[in-house]
């Protein structure tokens, strides 16, 4: 039986084996046959069922390089034998601005997480994995805030299901509920910490837990000295105003270089709140990039000191947490 | 060796899931490409003429509509940023925010449109529905205490020109900065505003500092806005009067220029290519080296010349030979170096000569 089909293959392969002058001829092991190439673009045809992944792995050199195949082609996320796929071979659309409308990105917010829900801002467990999973299943590719910034930058495009995960203040149960889950998946994440809250009694991580943090990848960043309201308060002087600024801005950055070797480039602002005086400070200190929470997903064209990002809250069922993944806005711009 | 084995995959690859050729290959993508740039897409459109450059770099047709697009996009990316700047500076944040996103999606990595997006940042505007008896300037009177700003809610929601509001209309009142703006507006029928976004100026604590109103004329404006709505023979009479006014005018000048390049690019979309030749020497009259305007020039003057060569052809072998004639002597007008218009006119004026004395005996 065996040999049977091993004979009818051969036979196959002998009698269909030519090869007409205009037929491409060039193949690499795995990817297919491609048809043509040019500085911008391979096209290729695939040989058997190709994920974009396994092509990028192929024409790209890097597996995950398979969103901009993903993406080129439509969304599609599995080729058939036989038919064209373009491969993209650099960035083609860095804005995400196309003439139907223009591409969003969705940064989620994270605050404490316990083994069970508890209030709106301790969020359980397996929700969190749920949407975790949720992420992976459908598609989204988690990108860092680096990349996130670069990309409003014009340095870099984004994958078109991009999204971004932070954690505020710093709690413990991030590394006990969020990591292993994280870790697993292999989504990056950003920590916006408050420096007087780090090593503050059981709730809170340490800076060494920091330290190994950053080290495995996770993103570090400022979220204010004390998450007092930035803005000024009533009643407070000019000088008063300043000084406390300064602590609130300043130091963060100062003890990140201390603890963890590295300085600072993004700051959450505590309860998400600015007005135009703390965006002049906080422009004035460095900052590369500044926090809210309004809910709204990213266009590419945010500015970088009022970048948007949604609040995930512990009562939210999934398809409430899916809401908030928008990913395009729908514009005619012909 | 390695050519070898690489052969020896293609035969074998190629054998059992028949790849298909090149050409078959271009066929639908060339299609598509059409497609996208028929339906205003143009940037897809050009990237999928480089998907077909790829999978036969010797095609000329691809090449040639590579560079064709190439230098369409450019010249309306520039007219883009213009009509932006000139938005920002009569106050019009919509427009010029629609007008960049509209460039960014033709150059998607256009630096300068991207930084002026940034800077409009988010526009703050009211919606209303219309009720009996309103007018653009009673709701410019509600929203921003002046009637003169009927203009802008006209703009934003890109109303029909000179058509009372239809009643239940939703419009959408943009903030104009500068302009005191009664989001709620001054007398506010409950019913009437159903809602402001968005929700945002309430959770800042100090408003930004009004910037100085700036100077508009309010006719180059109109004229500005008839070329959006492509009414380019009224826009090009408004201002011939306007510039008979003030013939020093910068701005006007510059206008009409654009209004001439606009007319001719859209002349030539719609494969009107006299007209769109026509314009685009009265530009290139006005300066030579405007945008793409010498590249659109060129593709126009072929297309005249092509058209009214062939129509010669038909008429020709319809036996009407003085139209012939005609439609060649447009050629030799347009190009007085063809020799195929000019070969065909004598063999012509042979023939008729020949008819006539045949005739006459």
């Amino acid at each position: 039986m065996r040999a049977l089909s091993l004979l009818v293959a051969v036979i196959v392969l002998g009698g269909c084996a030519t090869l007409g002058v205009d037929r491409p001829t060039v193949a690499r092991a795995g990817g297919g046959v491609v048809v043509g190439e040019s500085d911008d673009f391979v096209v290729v045809v695939p040989s058997r069922t190709e994920h974009p992944d396994s092509l990028a792995r192929t024409y790209l050199g890097d597996a995950s390089k398979g969103w901009m195949i993903e993406d080129f082609n439509g969304g599609r996320r599995v080729f058939k034998a036989g038919e064209r796929v373009v491969v993209p071979k650099r960035p083609w659309n860095v804005s995400g601005v196309a003439p139907t409308g223009y591409q969003l990105v969705p940064i989620l917010v994270y605050h404490n997480l316990g083994a069970q829900s508890k209030g709106r801002l301790v969020l359980g467990a397996d929700a969190f994995a749920e949407q975790m999973r949720y992420l992976k299943r459908e598609g989204y590719r988690v990108v860092t805030l680096t990349e996130f910034v670069d990309w409003l930058r014009l340095k870099r495009q984004l994958p078109r299901k991009s999204v971004v995960l932070t954690f505020d203040d710093g709690y413990h149960a991030f590394r006990v509920y969020a990591y292993p889950v994280l870790k697993k998946l292999g989504f990056s994440a950003t920590l916006f910490v408050y420096t007087d809250y780090v090593g503050a009694g059981r709730n809170a991580l340490s800076w060494d837990e920091l330290k190994s943090l950053a080290a495995e990848g996770f993103d570090v960043q400022a979220h204010s000295k004390t998450h007092a309201d930035l803005r000024r308060a009533s009643g407070e002087t000019d000088a008063q105003y300043a000084r406390r600024m300064q602590a609130e801005l300043a130091e963060p950055p100062r003890l990140f270089e201390r603890q963890l070797g590295r300085g600072v480039q993004f700051l959450a602002y505590p309860y998400g709140r600015v007005d135009d005086a703390v965006l002049a400070r906080v422009r004035e200190q460095g900052y590369a990039a500044a926090f809210t929470v309004r809910r709204e997903s990213n266009p590419s064209f945010v500015r970088p000191l009022e970048i948007n990002r949604s609040q995930i809250y512990s009562e939210m069922t999934l398809e409430q947490f899916a809401r908030n993944l928008n990913l395009f806005h729908q514009e005619n711009l012909r | 060796m390695r050519l070898a084995a690489a052969l020896g995959a293609a035969l074998v690859v190629g054998g059992c899931m028949t790849v298909p050729t090149r050409p078959e290959l271009l066929v639908p993508t060339r299609a598509r490409a059409k497609a996208l740039e028929r339906d205003g897409q143009l940037r897809p459109a050009l990237l999928e003429w480089k998907v077909a450059r790829a999978i036969d770099p010797g095609d000329a047709d691809a090449r040639a509509n590579e560079a064709r697009l190439t230098a369409r996009i450019e010249g309306l990316v520039a007219a883009k940023l213009g009509d932006a700047r000139a938005a920002l500076q009569r106050g019009a944040p919509l427009q010029a925010r629609h007008a960049l996103l509209s460039a960014l999606a033709l150059d998607p990595s256009n630096a300068s449109a991207a930084e002026l997006l940034r800077g409009i940042g988010d526009v703050e505007f009211a919606t209303h529905t219309v009720r009996a008896g309103e007018t653009l300037a009673s709701l410019a009177e509600r929203y921003y205490g002046d009637r003169t700003r009927a203009e802008v809610i006209w703009e934003t929601n890109r109303l029909p020109p000179g058509k009372p509001l239809a009643v239940g209309a939703v419009l959408r009142i943009p903030e104009i900065r500068g302009v005191p703006f009664h989001a709620l507006g001054r007398t506010p029928p409950a019913a009437a505003v159903a809602a402001v976004a968005p929700p945002r100026g309430a959770e800042r604590a100090a408003a930004p500092p009004p910037d100085e109103p700036p100077e508009v004329n309010p006719l180059l404006a109109d004229v500005r806005d008839a070329v959006e709505r492509k009414e380019f023979a009224s826009a090009l009479a408004d201002l011939d009067r306007f510039l008979a006014d003030n013939p020093r005018d910068r701005e006007g000048a510059e206008l009409r220029k654009l209004a001439l390049y606009r007319q001719g690019q859209s002349a030539y979309e719609d494969k009107k290519y006299d007209d769109s030749y026509r314009s685009l020497t009265l530009l290139a009259k006005l300066q030579p080296d405007y945008q793409d305007a010498a590249a659109l020039l060129q593709q126009a003057r072929r297309q005249v010349v092509d058209e009214h060569y062939l129509q010669g052809i038909r008429l020709f072998r319809e036996e009407r030979l003085p139209e012939a004639i005609a439609e060649w002597k447009v050629v030799l007008d347009i190009d007085p170096q063809n020799v195929n218009a000019r070969r065909n006119i004598e063999q012509a004026e042979r023939l008729l000569k020949a008819l006539e004395q045949r005739k006459s005996r």
